[in-house]
């Protein structure tokens, strides 16, 4: 929070330095008051203590920062929390099911080694739910392709991969 | 995927052997990690760096007039605030004596590289941090760069490092040896390559950072860092600053990879531990990833000439190498040189009677080398890539060239010309399991019939031998194993695991050896005031030094335990058996006593023991490794290169890895699929280039191309499992995949390209490099 | 990386935002979804004093049937124009480009206008209005213009917009006919900008000689251009007494790419060559393939 800016402009048309955004996080009505280019990401990491979405670049290319905005998977280090405003999102937090433990997606990273360090891996989590909600039976070239947007270090790529695909199968098979 | 191994399988235990899943994997799948930007500290501050914007000046002046006076800083730190009153900053396991370059956290007279860090800005948070930075004016009057090694050492470039007096960061001067002249007289033929390895990085997801905090009151230090070595950045802190190692807490949360990049603390670590001393407030660095790929530490830029000498059927009867590093301006550790490794590793697993190895490490003003997995592995990228070009020149298949000279298992033990004794390796079978599951002959048929077509399809190979460095102050660990009170497992230990999977194995280690459920067991590591003292995690040590602690503490509870088990049920300790948590007499399930009860009796109940009765339930062990434990493994590639586009498609990867007994499978793939991806990003993608101004042109993800999913190929494992002499037979591996796919690649590549006449010594082998030799060859034909 | 400070304006009309605009010249900047700009911002290689938000304006958001053309909002997302039918329908050479934009992240938040204005060389969109010939629709204070593509892109990351301009539109003309279109681009990772691309539309008279050809370049250039002597050279022609590689190399013959640390120059106009063979060979396949049912049927 920027301590020493403290006006909330009134004038419009001089736009703001400084704003109180309003947006809902994991389900709860969360607001913060944050300069107007604190990005999204840092406001959820730093406002609301979500911790989980990481700053792997900061300019739009590792995708450690993913997050679901109103339903869709987007960069949060890319967005500034202003822009948010009203918003409904979803952070790797937010992905735990009601009673706990892992989701479908987070079991299936479990279980093929999908994640060494774990820095990448909120990024990664997030992607592949909002990608396999919208595309629940995607090809082998499918699935690399729009795995390609998160990058990993430690992995090399074949746990998450196999995790990806084990996931779309099974949320296939709950969905029958 | 994993094949039948050809060598001896080991039977796998109750956990030993078993890809047991991670334990580290609910907090981390979940967002519940704790890496050091999740660390807040009560009226932390935030730092960012002012750095050079050229490579090489004077550094007239530093005006933080504006900077300091932006509402929201609290200081603008120059050279003349930190620089001062420093003691000796060494690493430990170089000792104080190790040439290295000078060692000061702010640029003060000068300049040596873009990116040298000038002053520091601490302010109430990193947004103003970095606008009070670009208020700093660094007055810096330019000289020429020092970007080429050759210039740098023929004395017509400037001294990067004035106060040494030369370039030359460090030497090793090839032996001379009658033998090896002798060799190279008597030869049939005599090959000789020059090979150049690229500047790349090891860019962990996590970049630098720390949090640091300075107590005036008890003139005490807690540091938070994304460390692979917290030990170690205590020591440093310790020596440099003066202060007892017991007045330092490190704590080593999640660490988001390391690479190498991370086992030591650097320039700007030290820095804000020095700002949080002045300021007396916390201080908060989080590096960005700018900073991280200009100044977190460089890696590989090296060229090696090789000469080989062979009899008429191909056998190596001489080698000779001679090798440059380009180090940069201030390398970690010591001088950045890592041929002291090289040449003795070398020789890897081929029969080669006489060697020499000469090598010269030189300083540039760029941005310092750092630790980056298998630092050393240029001697296997050249040695792999010479096999090759010596297989071409005389006409024998690389394969059967190999096979010619690797050493067999009759040979063991083997003592190589530069000292090294193998004797539980396995480098035939690998390279047997390798061609077998590639397909080598199957494919040489197809690669003919492609040809016909105008495809280009390519075979490489590289074999390599790789030491679990456990030498001088790497060579122990420690592990402490207590039994709590209610009857759980504490596995404490001086590991700083950072996707090395250690939360798991090293409890699959105890949990074997002690005979409880693994599920009893918590691990605990990575802060200085609990944990018995670590060396750190690289280095491909951890499943031989720590695990064999862990195995040595977990042995030693265990008898404690069976021995007031003897006590209580009044039988011989051979009587009984541990499993599951639980002592009973053998062949009697109903005399169980589950660790719970046990640990009630030591802790609370010992009034109804007998006198003398065993009531300590912990023990501390520290393992001495020997210097080396070697695995050794074999990668084979196969490749299709685009004649118009250049684009190299993986078509298969294999690898055999012999690592000796398994803790848990799926890691060791794990970490050799990292490494693997890591070394195929750097022959095709990866690139940190300097313009001739000596300025960065890959300073952002958008110009330095790491590896995706679409890019990495499916990666085949084979297995043999040739156990160490260590107790629990285990090696350690996690560098090796990093170290042989360049050659690997490499070798593919130029196999591909050979029916073209077209030989790459160099990388990258980018489209461009590619398609730029497929053009000059047409043009000049 | 943080960016440096700014006044948000996030105005909810297009008046309000062409008028912040007009307020501010050169202080003022766009926002349209970011992917490009909030790099540059945070890497603090551009600094703005007013950032103007257009993402409230939702009267910019839209595709519709124009009657002869497609018109795109300039704030419709790359996904979405991805998804319509209209577009897959009707202008199959756009939904075609779309997936080598980035990363499907990247395109729910980026927008054709975005692009457009960012004016990528490499960028998919700027190549496909000017392979199209698209007319691109902005607002100033006082008056709405149309411009046509090829005079829009005036240099790297430079357009003709004035400074108190809104790119509000994109009119892609539909192609009548028997059509076949296709993009080919090279890039050195799923995803990137590519090194060298070309984007192909084509249309066959009754006899089933090329009536009508277009072939657009991205990557060669400071901006997307034509292959005017080859469109010349394709024309009237029948397919088969072509000889595409010669027709990839006419394509890039007056191209003078850039030199960088990803590819030379030299080796932009090979591929570049090289992807226009097949973009031109792939699209007249496709309207050889194809009467007008077949082609509802394939773009669907």
């Amino acid at each position: 929070m920027a301590d020493h800016v403290t006006e909330t402009r009134e004038a419009p048309e001089q736009g703001v330095s400084v704003a109180q955004v309003s947006m809902t996080v994991n389900g709860t009505p969360r607001r913060a008051t944050v300069e107007s280019r604190k990005t999204l990401a840092d406001t959820l990491r730093e406002d609301f203590g979500f911790t989980g979405t990481h700053l792997g670049c900061e300019h739009g290319v590792c995708g450690a920062c993913t997050v679901i905005v109103d339903g869709a998977a987007v960069r949060s280090c890319l967005m500034f929390a202003v822009q948010a405003e009203g918003a409904d999102v979803v952070t790797i937090e937010g992905l735990t099911p009601p009673g706990g433990g892992l989701s479908t997606v987070q079991q299936a990273f479990r279980e093929e080694h999908g994640l060494q360090c774990g820095f990448c891996t909120p990024g990664f989590v997030v992607s592949v739910t909002a990608y396999l909600r919208d595309n629940p039976a995607p090809s082998d070239a499918e699935l690399r392709d729009a795995l390609s947007g998160n990058l990993c270090r430690c992995t090399g790529y074949q746990g998450i991969i196999a995790a990806a695909r084990r996931a779309a199968r099974e949320l296939a098979e709950e969905q029958q | 995927m994993t094949a039948e191994g050809t060598g001896p399988v080991m039977a796998a235990g109750r956990y030993i052997g078993q890809s047991v899943r991670r334990r580290e994997d609910p907090r981390l799948l979940t967002g519940r990690g704790r890496y050091v930007d999740d660390v807040i500290v009560p009226g932390m501050l935030h730092a960012a760096f002012v750095r050079s914007t050229v490579a090489h000046g004077q550094l007239r002046g530093v005006d933080t007039e504006a900077a300091r006076a932006l509402p929201g800083v609290v200081a603008v730190l120059t050279a003349a605030d930190l620089n001062p009153g420093l003691r000796p900053m060494w690493q430990t396991m170089m000792g104080p004596m190790a040439p290295s370059a000078p060692f000061r956290p702010l640029a003060d007279a000068d300049v040596r590289y873009v990116a040298d860090p000038i002053a520091l800005v601490v302010a109430e948070n990193r947004y103003i941090a970095e606008d009070a930075a670009e208020l700093v004016a660094a007055d810096i009057e330019p000289l020429a760069p020092v970007l080429e090694v050759g210039a740098a050492l023929d004395g017509a470039a400037d001294l990067v490092h004035p106060e040494l007096g030369s370039n030359l960061a460090g030497e090793i001067p090839a032996a001379a040896s009658p033998a090896l002249d002798a060799a190279f007289g008597d030869a049939a033929h005599v090959v000789t390559e020059t090979f150049y390895q690229h500047r790349y990085v090891c860019v962990p997801m996590e970049t630098r950072g720390l949090v640091a905090q300075w107590d005036p009151a008890s003139e005490q230090l807690t540091v938070w860092a994304a460390t692979q070595g917290p030990h170690e950045f205590r020591a440093i802190c310790a020596r440099i600053l003066g202060l007892p190692e017991a007045h330092i807490r490190v704590i080593m949360g999640d660490v988001g990879g390391g690479f190498g990049q991370k086992m030591f603390p650097m320039r700007e670590d030290i820095a804000v531990v020095l700002a949080t001393r002045r300021l007396g407030r916390p201080v908060k660095w989080i590096e960005d990833r700018n900073e991280n790929l200009l100044s977190g530490g460089h890696a590989r830029e090296e060229q090696m000439t090789v000469s080989v000498a062979t009899d008429d059927a191909g056998h190596f009867t001489g080698v000779r190498a001679d090798q440059v590093e380009n180090v940069g301006a201030y390398p970690f550790p010591g001088n950045g040189s890592t041929a002291g490794a090289g040449s003795l590793i070398f020789p890897g697993p081929y029969r080669i009677p006489a060697l020499s190895y000469g090598a010269k490490a030189v300083y540039t003003t760029t941005c310092g080398r750092c630790a980056y997995r298998g630092p050393w592995m240029m001697e296997t990228v050249a040695r792999e890539q010479m096999v090759d070009v010596v297989a071409r020149r005389l006409g024998i298949d690389p394969l059967e060239l190999r096979r010619r000279n690797v050493i067999s298992p009759a040979e063991l033990p083997f003592t190589t010309a530069t000292g090294m004794v193998y004797d539980t390796v396995s480098p035939a079978e690998t390279l047997e399991q390798a061609a077998a599951l590639i397909g080598y002959d199957a494919f040489r048929e197809q690669q003919a019939a492609a040809r016909e077509e105008g495809r280009l399809l390519g075979i490489g190979l590289a074999l390599y031998i790789e030491p679990s460095q456990s030498f001088g102050p790497l060579g122990t660990e420690g592990a402490t194993v207590r039994l709590e009170p209610d009857g759980r497992v504490a596995l404490i230990m001086g590991t700083a695991s950072h996707g090395q999977s250690l939360e798991t194995t090293m409890a699959q280690v105890v949990a074997e050896n002690l005979g409880c459920d693994i599920a009893d067991i918590t691990f605990i590591q990575g802060d200085t005031a609990f944990v018995p003292y670590g060396a750190g995690t690289g280095g491909s040590r951890s499943a031989v030094v720590s695990a064999g602690a862990a195995r040595q503490a977990a042995l030693g509870v265990r008898e404690r335990i069976v021995a007031l088990a003897a006590t209580v049920l009044e039988v011989a300790p051979s009587d009984l058996e541990v499993a599951d948590s639980a002592v009973a007499v053998r062949g009697d399930p109903a005399s169980a006593m589950p660790f719970a009860k046990l640990a009630a009796l030591a802790y609370f109940e010992h009034a109804t023991l007998p006198d003398g009765a065993p009531v300590t339930l912990e023990v501390s062990e520290r393992f001495k490794a020997p210097p080396f434990t070697f695995s050794n493994a074999c990668h084979a590639a196969t490749v299709e290169v685009d004649p118009v586009t250049g684009h190299v498609s993986i078509l298969r990867y294999v690898v055999s890895e012999d690592c000796g007994v398994m803790i848990n499978p799926m890691v060791v793939e794990g970490q050799i699929a990292g490494g693997v991806v890591q070394g195929i990003g750097g022959v095709l993608y990866e690139h940190m280039v300097y313009d001739a101004d000596g300025n960065p042109l890959t300073s952002t993800f958008l110009d330095y191309l790491l590896p995706t999913a679409a890019e990495a190929p499916v990666i085949e494992y084979g297995h043999v499992e040739t156990a160490s002499r260590l107790p629990g037979g285990a090696k350690g591996m996690g560098e090796g995949g990093a170290i042989a796919s360049p050659p690997a690649l490499a070798n593919a590549i130029n196999d591909a390209l050979s029916p073209l006449g077209i030989h790459l010594a160099s990388q990258p082998m980018s489209p461009s490099a590619i398609v730029t030799a497929i053009m000059a060859r047409d043009d000049a034909s | 990386m943080k960016p440096a400070p700014f006044s948000y304006h996030r105005p909810d009309t297009l008046a309000e935002a062409v008028g912040t605009l007009a307020a501010f010249g050169d202080e003022a900047k766009v926002l349209a979804g970011g992917q490009s700009l909030v790099p540059v911002m945070a890497l603090r290689l551009g600094r703005f004093g007013h950032i103007v938000d257009l993402g409230r304006v939702s009267a910019l958001t839209y595709v519709r049937d124009d009657g002869g053309s497609i018109a795109v909002g300039a704030m419709t997302t790359h996904a979405a124009a991805g998804r319509d039918p209209l577009v897959a329908g009707s202008v199959p050479l756009l939904a075609r480009a779309i997936p080598f934009i980035g990363h499907f992240q990247i395109r729910n938040r980026g927008t054709v206008g975005g692009s457009c204005a960012h004016a990528d060389p490499a960028a998919e969109i700027p190549a496909v209005a000017v392979t199209l010939d698209a007319e691109m629709e902005a607002a100033g204070p006082e008056h709405t213009r149309r411009i046509p593509a090829a005079e829009f892109f005036a240099s790297t990351y430079t357009t003709t917009l004035e400074p108190d301009e809104v790119l509000t539109a994109l009119r892609f003309p539909v192609w009548p006919g028997r059509t076949g279109s296709a993009i080919r681009e090279f890039a050195r990772r799923s995803g990137d900008f590519a090194l060298a691309g070309a984007l192909c539309a084509v249309t066959l008279d009754a006899g089933g000689r090329i009536e009508r050809a277009a072939i657009g370049l991205l990557g060669l250039g400071a901006v997307p251009v034509r292959a005017l002597q080859a469109e010349q050279a394709v024309t009237g022609a029948a397919p088969g007494d072509l000889d595409m590689t010669e027709i990839g190399l006419l394509a890039v013959a007056d191209t003078d790419p850039p030199d960088d640390v990803h590819a030379t120059s030299a080796y932009r106009r090979r591929v570049g060559a090289a992807m226009a063979a097949q973009a031109l060979t792939a699209a007249v396949a496709e309207a050889q393939a194809g009467t007008d049912a077949a082609q509802e049927a394939a773009h669907g």
